[in-house]
């Protein structure tokens, strides 16, 4: 039962890591970014690389994240920033352009899925009886470091409080001269870092092709949409609580498990627009 | 000028099977771009006036092959019944997720339409009736009251026909009050909705219109390619649909064509040379391009060369 909740809390974690994601670029951006499973889909496949050629876990990590980051500006500079004024449409597409290419790169060199290494091997640690895996400790760890340095740096630094102002009223923050530019920047690439930990941590639990992102960025959407699409508080609590509902649910009711997202997307939609935690200003159109 | 174009493309159409008489493996090809151009349609009116992306088209397809396929193969119903009920069952999904998710600012259609589809791959595997994972084979010809399209070529005129009438319905809604209202919608919606219009159920029917498209489209391909796979409908061939649409010119009646030639072309072209691996990021970078520099798609050029002649008349 414990051991149950914990497994669930774990990927709950990894969704929670992919909705923070999505959620802040939504917020201050205004573009859904299918990309966001699949940017951690190529930094987990560039770990992998780096791995194999003996580097140590922690520098490879701390490595891709850096080159998330990079990734990101350029995306920005070079795509984004070009067509922010024609159409929500074409940023949302230039998204999915970014998953077919990501897709087809990794596609080239992985034809067979490859197992990836585990941060901690060992056997899963057992505490007045609730088993708990290694590799599932980690991720939630991580996922709890990362979401309260990020809520730190949101709430108490200045470029924190910049974006959230962007996120409340575009117009009004670049009166007060925020230089908007700058801070989408630092949106995508923090977003494309927190993707690229949240590829590490989903790799070693499912194997690595290049698809193997694509349920866990739906299962964030859901989580997403569950906690208010414009609340990152609502989208950490949306993915723990997912995942262990459906943890539950495919534990219980094995027969639903499949069309469990899609029932529970409906439903949220219809009783709960604005989800759990969402600003009452997802209006009805 | 329009209406030329328009008929010059019918008469030429109506002769290409007899041009290549001898390839028909050509005309194959030409009958699964229509095909993929039908569903496009869909997304074009869909994204082009609606200002919805949707992401599980590939899944609306699935249902539409898949129900008219077993109805044909099990239940030895008539395939013009099958085509109705294929189309019907789409549409009643299509209400299923749009329903709610429409009645919401943003795109929370397209997490509904990647969650359906999910979904409904998920369904197709797991069942028996469906075929799990080794899909429908040897899904039997369209047959309307005891003409059999057997082969390409008749076929071609089938597709070609219904084809024709999904753009014919398309320019009509375009043009019609739904038309109107969701324009005004997505030039101005605090506008449109002053005006009294109920934005939430315009969108809704042309998203509806727009699922039937697409299971019309998949019951055109499960007898035509006479093979089902639940792999084929995942939710890269859903992107892939979008990219055709955006390829060929959003907005524009004739862009759906035109992408889906362009895919069906670069794709074999591609496998013939083995390198089917990259068709992914060529037509992932041809999107950016396309997106960052033609808005309207390959269909720009042409417009491109009708401003031109009218400047020149003009001056």
């Amino acid at each position: 039962m414990f051991s149950l909740f914990f497994r669930g809390l774990a990927t709950g974690s990894i969704y929670s890591l992919t909705a923070v994601g999505i959620v802040l670029i939504l917020s201050t951006t205004n573009v859904m970014n299918f990309a966001q499973g699949d940017m951690g889909m190529i930094l987990a496949f560039i770990a992998f690389v780096l791995l194999m050629s003996k580097m140590p876990y922690i520098v490879a990590v701390i490595v891709i994240i850096i080159i998330g980051i990079i990734l990101g500006y350029f995306l920005e500079k070079g795509i984004m920033s070009r067509i922010r004024k024609t159409s929500h449409i074409a940023m949302v597409m230039i998204t999915l352009a970014l998953t077919m290419i990501f897709e087809g790169i990794v596609g080239i060199f992985v034809q067979t899925p490859l197992l990836f290494p585990a941060a901690i091997p060992g056997p899963p640690v057992i505490l007045k009886g609730v088993v708990m895996d290694r590799q599932d400790l980690l991720s939630l760890g991580a996922a709890l470091f990362v979401v309260t340095t990020l809520f730190l740096a949101l709430y108490r630094t200045k470029i924190g409080i910049a974006s959230r102002s962007l996120a409340e009223d575009e117009y009004a923050a670049k009166l007060m001269g925020i230089p908007v530019k700058n801070i989408y920047i630092f949106i995508w690439s923090t977003s494309f870092g927190l993707a690229g930990l949240a590829g590490i941590m989903v790799a070693p639990r499912l194997s690595l092709e290049p698809t193997f992102m694509v349920v866990v960025q739906l299962k964030a959407f859901i989580a997403a949409v569950l906690g208010g699409m414009n609340s990152v508080v609502g989208a950490v609590i949306g993915g723990l609580l997912l995942g262990v509902i459906e943890n539950f649910v495919s534990f219980y009711i094995p027969q639903i498990k499949d069309s469990f997202s899609l029932i529970l997307v409906v439903i949220v939609l219809l009783f709960l627009p604005q989800g759990l935690f969402g600003k009452k200003e997802t209006r009805r159109a | 000028m329009k209406k030329i174009l328009t008929i010059t493309f019918i008469v030429f159409a109506v002769f290409i099977p007899l041009i290549f008489r001898t390839r028909p493996s050509l005309v194959y090809f030409i009958n699964l771009s229509l095909i993929y151009a039908i569903a496009a349609q869909g997304l074009n009116l869909l994204m082009g006036i609606g200002g919805q992306i949707s992401l599980g088209h590939a899944a609306f397809m699935a249902i539409g092959g898949y129900t008219s396929a077993i109805l044909v193969m099990k239940f030895h119903t008539p395939f013009l019944l099958a085509l109705i009920a294929g189309i019907a069952l789409s549409c009643i999904f299509g209400l299923i997720v749009g329903f709610p998710s429409l009645r919401l600012k943003g795109f929370y259609l397209a997490i509904a339409t990647m969650a359906l589809g999910s979904v409904v791959t998920d369904a197709i595997r797991r069942l028996e009736i469906t075929g799990g994972d080794y899909g429908l084979a040897n899904i039997p010809s369209p047959q309307i009251f005891k003409f059999e399209f057997s082969s390409n070529f008749t076929q071609f005129y089938l597709i070609l026909v219904l084809f024709l009438f999904t753009t014919w319905i398309t320019r009509n809604f375009i043009r019609s009050k739904s038309g109107m209202a969701l324009r005004a919608m997505r030039d101005s919606e605090t506008g449109a909705v002053s005006l009294g219009i109920n934005i939430a159920n315009y969108k809704l029917l042309a998203f509806i219109i727009s699922s039937a498209f697409a299971g019309l489209a998949g019951v055109l391909y499960a007898h035509s390619v006479t093979y089902l796979n639940a792999s084929n409908f995942g939710l890269s061939f859903s992107i892939d649909l979008l990219a055709i649409t955006i390829i060929g010119g959003l907005g524009t009646l004739w862009g759906s064509l035109l992408g889906a030639i362009l895919w069906v072309l670069v794709r074999n072209f591609l496998s013939l040379a083995h390198l089917e691996v990259y068709a992914g990021i060529f037509f992932g970078i041809i999107l950016i391009v396309i997106i960052l520099f033609m808005p309207r798609g390959l269909s720009e050029i042409i417009l491109r060369v009708k401003l031109l002649n009218r400047k020149k008349a003009t001056t």
